[in-house]
């Protein structure tokens, strides 16, 4: 049973993150700067491994807002896992409700084409893509102010801005192939 | 903007708070005074509201059992979301939040003090940036004055070189050579006007005759009347020797008295003729 965005109902002034990261390591700290981050709204972040999520606890599961996928260039199978991910998420969700995560962009040891590939995936979605540093705490702080404005939009707490509008306007492009061979 | 230089600011605004703080009114009473009436009605707003939400849930997941899986088609789902978006934001009306004058009162309330305290922290920042900007005027106003004092010293160099050329150039060198002539001339002149006094003090001609020395010698000739002075006789030689330098030579006659010329011989301003001692030239000093 895939993920639906719109199965439950929304609670008040609440917003429901979703991480998904195959390794375990960096949601944790982000989900920690979102939660001291933001005072004013109910922020809850939940943590996955991989989608999907176990049936037994779907009923206590509250309404998921966004849904962000950290893809850590350093391994491919944070790649690989992601994108089997990806197929258990209603298409309902690529409405402004998905976003990606790249972390470790910035090594230079890092494959061109795992990035390429991601790239790839969130243009087809048209989902946004944030390139963020994990090793810093500066850099999850960052990433987790970055996370949470996308979030108050997606969970409609943002008066007049939707999260389709949003995804819209910050969505990644496609690489075009001359990019590539620019950095090669 | 420095952190520091905004936690000042900060800090400074909030001093500049207490001065007017007696002027802003008390703060917002409880909720106690707020009236049962008030309450009552956003309660039912509230209410409706969620009715409405769930009336919309029951319909999104009545449609959601219905419809058949079919392929997820992402661009077309895309479009048509945006397109019933754009519809709702091209029919949606504002509406007032409630017309109880309460409510008003208790939201406005509510929204003043964050938009004082939005509009302190622009305060403080543009605060901050003003001070930041006097900063640069005044070291840009330093810069300006440094950058006048070396125009000025360029220019001053230029006006001394010009000067430099123009002592340089053929006509300042003219000038310079004149003067250097002049110079010259006057002193050449002083050195004439103190020979001539020397030669007139002490070497006068034998006009006196001395009876000593004519009982001494007894038959000493009489010096003739015409002799001339050494100032004429170095006066010719010099003349000679200056318009004739091939024939410097001056030819003795009556007129120059004989112990003159041997002094000048003697001691070398003069010389005789190798071949006519009749003839006597200055001494070439040169």
């Amino acid at each position: 049973m895939s993920l639906k965005p719109y199965s439950k109902l929304p609670e008040l002034n609440t917003a429901n993150v979703l991480l998904v990261e195959n390794e375990e390591e960096f949601q944790k700290r982000l989900s920690e700067a979102i939660v001291r981050q933001e005072n004013s709204v109910n922020v809850t972040v939940r943590l996955a491994r991989c989608l999907p999520l176990p049936v037994e606890n779907a009923e206590g599961r509250p309404r998921i807002d966004l849904v962000v996928f950290i893809v850590h260039l350093r391994s491919e199978q944070s790649l690989l896992s992601t994108e089997a991910s990806l197929k258990h998420l209603d298409s309902g969700y690529f409405l402004g409700k998905v976003c990606f995560l790249v972390t470790g962009a910035r090594s230079g040891t890092v494959s061109y084409e795992r990035l390429a590939s991601i790239k790839r995936t969130a243009a087809s979605l048209n989902c946004p893509l944030l390139m963020t540093e994990d090793k810093t705490t500066e850099g999850v702080h960052t990433a987790a102010q970055r996370v949470l404005n996308i979030l108050k939009v997606s969970a409609g707490l943002v008066p007049m801005a939707s999260g389709l509008y949003l995804s819209t306007l910050i969505r990644c492009s496609m690489p075009t192939d001359s990019d590539w061979q620019n950095q090669d | 903007m420095d952190a520091d230089e905004l936690l000042k600011n900060a800090k400074a605004v909030a001093n500049n708070m207490s001065e007017y703080q007696h002027n802003l009114p008390q703060d917002t009473p409880d909720d106690r005074e707020f009236p049962e009436a008030a309450r009552t009605e956003l309660l039912d707003e509230c209410e409706e509201q969620y009715e409405q939400l769930q009336q919309l849930q029951n319909e999104i997941t009545l449609a959601e059992s219905e419809s058949p899986q079919n392929p997820p088609n992402q661009a077309a789902d895309r479009a048509s979301a945006l397109r019933a978006e754009l519809k709702e934001w091209l029919e949606i009306q504002p509406n007032l939040l409630s017309s109880n004058p309460e409510v008003l009162l208790a939201v406005g309330k509510e929204e003043l003090p964050r938009l004082n305290k939005q509009l302190e922290m622009v305060l403080s920042c543009s605060q901050a940036k003003r001070d930041k900007l006097k900063e640069v005027l005044k070291s840009e106003q330093k810069w300006l004055e440094e950058k006048k004092e070396v125009l000025k010293a360029a220019t001053e160099q230029v006006i001394v070189l010009q000067q430099e050329n123009d002592r340089l150039s053929e006509k300042g060198v003219l000038e310079d050579m004149k003067k250097k002539v002049q110079k010259v001339k006057d002193y050449q002149d002083s050195l004439l006007e103190t020979l001539g006094d020397i030669l007139a003090e002490h070497f006068p001609l034998p006009v006196q005759e001395g009876n000593a020395n004519k009982k001494k010698k007894g038959i000493t000739t009489e010096p003739r009347a015409d002799l001339i002075s050494l100032h004429d006789i170095l006066e010719l030689l010099m003349n000679k020797f200056v318009e004739t330098p091939h024939e410097p030579y001056v030819m003795i006659n009556e007129t120059f008295w004989p112990p003159y010329i041997e002094m000048l011989l003697r001691h070398g301003i003069a010389s005789r003729h190798p071949e006519d001692c009749f003839k006597i030239r200055l001494e070439a000093f040169y």
